[in-house]
């Protein structure tokens, strides 16, 4: 079935005088514009948007998303980004009006019912991270280390304590070395071994009392939970500083072991990833922080908190029962406008509520039972450089394919696109050459992941212009990303 | 310039020095091999006239499409011009690297880098052993 | 579990080929002393059914916009949502997918995103918008880091308070530990006084934030403010409301250096708050110094018209610490949601959403301060949202009556202006009719 109007851009489709949206008429009497605004203040003209009709936009829309890979439509085993099923029954609540058309404003007596979620989803996520306190402010992962960073600061300020290291290990995502340069501290990056783990003896050289916190992902990037886990957070708090966990990877570890357990004092969830939020193409996510007792009154405000019976009675007939508290003092303030981003909290209490505490703990052994599995396959194929088992996710390297026969990690995740797989994630973690890194997650299962390695096994035999040249079945071959950048078009130009 | 009358850091900047009645100076640029390393280069950004550099510290970013490389001063001092056309003509640092293809040149104010650098031969000794 | 796949018989033959006993031996690369003995202790499973059932009732526990008449604005707003929006935003395509790491399998999101950053320039009348941000609120924070760097300025950036409360709380804590000063403007007429302006900004300002329409719903005057703000070396970044633009002039036009906005207008329901869209836009030479995604143009092998991420060496996967900033994901569902609308309104529809706003606001108000307990706070013309004083001082027990007879009529703004404990921020869209605005200025009038 070709399609020839798929890849017109809405400026393409455009002609004058055509029209989707009727608005009501006026019911209250017009004024003129002249009488209510400056006339400094007015346009001209209306605004230059394309004029379309509506089964032009619904079909211009709908064709564009046929050509996406999506969870719904693909194995989608990108690595490090959780990419779960989605429930439909999540989706259906939150569109309910009782949650979707609430606004940030409306008074607390009014809103009971999604205090009480976003309460019992603070709880929730507390006993899971096995630490004391939670705020659900920050807008997603990264946001959520910002978030705990400055939570960091504040208390060392609080202390007296100036210090302004932040540690980071050198398989660590990005976003962390960022999120410190953002909350201002300085990052000094840590060797990880051969092995994948953090160098004991570089750790030790780097603690000093200018070490504010030590940022680590655990299970880590290679999908390795850290052996010494216990011995670095020990380490760490020795010198004074902070631990915090990057829960990229909780999907691994969800009811097996906790973070406040191992010793980490903060930490944000992914719920856009560990608790099945849709990724929505690149977002929304939410980013979740828990820390420990001592760092909770620096938490960005507000908290959602439960009256206790007695302030309940002394203030009367019916109470709200659940408020937003405001009256923080030490906190660091807020990170963001409203509350949280609710929809997708929202989605994370529907996703444990249909797990509980048996259901998530299946959910990371299926995680991890589905990532060694296929590690058992790909492992026949293509180097794994950190051994034999891992968590919930696993890195291939294909450094001796490209030595022996040019073929690249791209090669090979363009290719797989050819099969109806999206590709892994490539060049991530930095520490392996040609990383291949892959996340199968626990919604899928023996049947998906045998297919996806007899794939993988036949691509290897595969003529290597095959994988050059490929994806050959997209709807389009490989970009020129020079081009994209040397000489960047980043909007239609206007006529 | 002939790459044998040039020095060549490290760092892959090649530095050529001149000396006019203002004083000393270090014109710059990079090497052929590193902008073979480079390969498909996207973007530079080259430091502003006036401004202080410091031997050995960052002094202009180039970037590909994935990865964005520091070049370092060679020497300290100030720089005094700079090379404007090559954001729009990056190819010219593959084309001329020792020529059309530099990059700024500063009014040296202390050379103690300049005993840091070598010859050409002793530079090629060094990217053999990384290429 | 409902969402798993594995069988008994598929768990026993993927452990006999991982060459594992049980489950239990995945986990034994955790030491035994950390792992759990027992169960976490979290409520019971429940299935779709009695889930359902649970929601429903939480929801039922709400008062929503839907029961009440909703006037409450302050960033966000009970505009009216087309159904194509939700049709297509509801697409599993793209709400299941993720960031468009593989171009070649991710055109749909890659072409919303250039049409979204195409619409919202043209909206903006600036040179560059990127795939989004998190919010207004933090869009507008990383828009003053953006002026830090760009201007290299370190010393201040001037704020004024009709800027949007909880935006200034948020730039307030992202600038905590950067040693920039804030310097906050206090706007007793409603809007930023240009003499004051001109004498809080020096030779050591990176920006002039400006909201306009601000918070009170007050024009500004952005044009004066950019040459005040440029005349000192310092960016103007400018949060403007995307429905106004149906007739106000562009940020672009006004001279603005870094355009934000709260872009949930633009077809995202309100859910308390979040998720929203975060809109950005800026000069074009300010573009190596903008956070977040960027989509491009280009061409794939056989010369065909395609797109990708690009200018990625500004983010934090390649740049790490020296990054513009540490955001990785856009806010992609709702830019789809944005480019839906804005697709589906056009024009004319744009500029009739935005004349409706501003007739019912206007009118709502007038009727409003015809009762002599009631006038506005401010003398400066107005968009769609305006401030009211109440002569009797009971701003609390006025609106809670007013909830009570179904109205949501206003936010109180004691909390974040102390000498303004007598007032209420009122907002009327498009959706609000003659009979909500007559029975909202009724309820009021009554508990007179």
């Amino acid at each position: 079935m070709k399609n020839t109007q798929d890849t017109e851009l809405l400026f393409d489709l455009s002609r004058p005088g055509r029209r989707a949206a009727r608005l009501p008429a006026c019911d209250v009497p017009e004024r003129p514009l002249s009488e209510l605004l400056p006339s400094t203040a007015l346009a001209q003209t209306p605004p230059n948007l394309p004029e379309l009709s509506e089964p032009q936009v619904v079909r211009h829309f709908v064709n564009l998303s046929t050509q996406n890979m999506s969870v719904d439509t693909h194995f989608y085993p990108l690595g490090s980004c959780t990419m779960k099923y989605n429930p439909k029954r999540n989706e259906r609540a939150a569109s309910l009006p009782g949650l979707a058309d609430l606004h940030p404003y409306q008074p607390d007596s009014t809103l009971q019912g999604i205090l009480q979620i976003l309460y019992e989803l603070q709880e929730m996520l507390q006993e899971i991270s096995g630490l004391a306190a939670c705020s659900l402010q920050p807008a997603a992962g990264a946001h959520g280390e910002l978030a705990a960073l400055l939570v960091a600061s504040a208390y060392f300020r609080d202390l007296g304590q100036k210090r302004s290291i932040v540690l980071v290990p050198d398989n660590a995502h990005g976003t962390n070395p960022a999120s410190a340069t953002m909350a201002g501290f300085q990052t000094v990056s840590i060797k990880t071994t051969s092995a994948g783990f953090v160098d004991m003896a570089e750790l030790t050289a780097h603690l000093s009392e200018q070490v504010a916190v030590l940022m680590i992902t655990n299970p880590s990037t290679l999908g390795l939970f850290e052996p010494n886990m216990r011995q670095i957070a020990d380490q760490v708090h020795a010198v004074g500083g902070l631990v915090y966990l990057d829960g990229a990877n909780m999907n691994a570890i969800l009811g097996i072991t906790r973070p406040g357990d191992f010793g980490a004092d903060m930490q944000h969830y992914n719920p856009h990833k560990t608790f099945s939020g849709p990724h929505g193409g690149g977002g929304p996510g939410a980013g979740p922080i828990c820390v420990t007792e001592r760092l909770a009154p620096y938490l960005p405000v507000p908290l959602v908190v439960r009256q206790n019976e007695q302030d309940l009675q002394k203030n009367g007939d019916s109470p709200p029962v659940y408020r937003l508290d405001f009256s923080r003092p030490k906190s660091i303030g807020q990170v963001r406008a409203f509350f949280g981003n609710v929809g997708v909290l929202l989605r994370a209490y529907a996703y444990l509520r249909t797990h509980g505490p048996e259901g998530l703990r299946r959910v990371a052994e299926n995680a991890v039972l589905n990532a060694n599995y296929l590690l058992s396959r790909v492992k026949t194929m293509l180097p794994v450089p950190q051994g034999d088992r891992c968590m919930h996710e696993f890195v291939a390297s294909a450094a001796q394919l490209k030595a022996e026969k040019n073929i690249s990690a791209m090669d090979i995740a363009k290719r797989l696109l050819d099969y109806g797989f999206h590709a892994p994630t490539v060049y991530f973690p930095l520490t392996v050459a040609e990383a291949i890194m892959i996340e199968p997650t626990e919604s899928e299962g023996k049947q998906t992941l045998d297919a996806f390695a007899e794939v993988l096994s036949h691509i290897l035999q595969e003529d290597p212009q095959l994988l050059h040249d490929a994806p050959h079945t997209t709807s389009i071959s490989r970009p020129d990303e020079v081009r994209a950048a040397r000489h960047p078009i980043l909007s239609h130009p206007e006529e | 310039m002939n790459q044998d009358d040039l020095l060549f850091a490290k760092t892959h900047e090649w530095v050529a020095i001149t000396t006019e009645d203002e004083g000393r100076f270090a014109t710059l640029g990079l090497s052929a091999f590193a902008v073979e390393e480079l390969s498909d280069l996207v973007f530079i950004e080259l430091p502003e006239v006036g401004r202080q550099v410091k031997a050995e510290e960052p002094f202009c970013e180039v970037e590909s499409v994935k990865a964005v490389s520091d070049l370092y001063a060679p020497v300290s001092g100030e720089v005094v011009a700079v090379n404007d056309t090559l954001p729009d003509a990056l190819e010219t640092l593959k084309e001329d690297p020792y020529g059309a293809g530099w990059i700024a040149k500063i009014r040296i104010t202390d050379d103690a880098g300049l005993t840091h650098l070598m010859d050409y031969k002793t530079y090629q000794r060094q990217c053999e052993e990384e290429g | 579990m409902p969402y798993l796949y594995n069988t008994p018989e598929d768990q026993r033959e993927m452990l006999a080929a991982i060459g594992a006993d049980s489950l239990a031996d995945l986990f034994d690369t955790i030491p035994g002393d950390l792992q759990l003995s027992g169960l976490l202790d979290l409520p019971p499973a429940l299935s779709e059914m009695e889930l359902d059932r649970e929601l429903n009732q939480f929801a039922g526990c709400n008062q929503h916009a839907g029961t009440l008449a909703c006037f409450l604005g302050g960033g966000s707003y009970d505009h009216f949502v087309p159904a194509v929006v939700d049709a297509i935003g509801s697409r599993s395509e793209f709400y299941t997918s993720y960031t468009p790491y593989q171009a070649e399998a991710s055109q749909g999101n890659l072409q919303v995103v250039f049409e979204y950053q195409s619409l919202i320039a043209r909206l903006t009348g600036m040179d560059i918008s990127n795939a989004s941000m998190y919010d207004g609120g933090s869009a507008t924070a990383e828009a003053v880091l953006m002026a830090i760097s760009t201007t290299r300025r370190h010393g201040n950036v001037v704020v004024p308070h009709s800027v949007h409360p909880e935006y200034r709380a948020t730039i307030a804590t992202y600038l905590e530990n950067l040693d920039v000063e804030i310097r906050w403007l206090k706007t007793p007429m409603g809007v930023t006084e240009t003499e004051h302006l001109a004498q809080a900004v020096d030779d050591q300002t990176a920006a002039v934030v400006l909201q306009h329409p601000n918070f009170f719903g007050c024009l500004e005057e952005p044009v004066k403010v950019a040459q005040i703000a440029q005349n000192a070396g310092a960016l103007l970044v400018s949060i403007f409301d995307p429905i106004s633009l149906g007739l106000l002039t562009r940020p672009g036009d006004d001279g603005a250096n870094i355009a934000v906005a709260e872009g949930q207008s633009l077809g995202t329901p309100m859910t308390y708050g979040g998720p929203y869209l975060g809109i950005m836009a800026c000069d074009k030479k300010l573009v190596r110094r903008m956070p977040g995604r960027i989509a491009g143009q280009t061409v794939d092998r056989h010369g065909k018209r395609c797109f990708v991420l690009t200018l990625q060496t500004r983010e934090q996967h390649i740049r790490r610490e020296k990054a513009t900033s540490n955001v990785c994901t856009n806010q992609g569902l709702f830019a789809l949601r944005a480019t839906v609308y804005l697709a589906q309104l056009g024009p004319q529809g744009l500029r009739e959403t935005a004349n409706l706003c501003l007739q019912k606001s206007h009118y709502a108000s007038q009727q409003l301060c015809r009762q002599p307990r009631f006038s506005p706070a401010f003398d400066q013309p107005t968009f769609k949202e305006f401030v009211i004083r109440d002569a009797e001082n009971r701003v609390d027990e006025l609106l809670q009556s007013a909830t009570d007879s179904g109205y949501l009529a206003g936010i109180p703004l004691k909390s974040w202006y102390p000498e303004l404990a007598d007032c209420f921020l009122v907002a009327v869209t498009e959706k609000r009719t003659r009979e909500e605005i007559d029975g909202l200025v009724r309820v009021l009038g009554d508990s007179a």
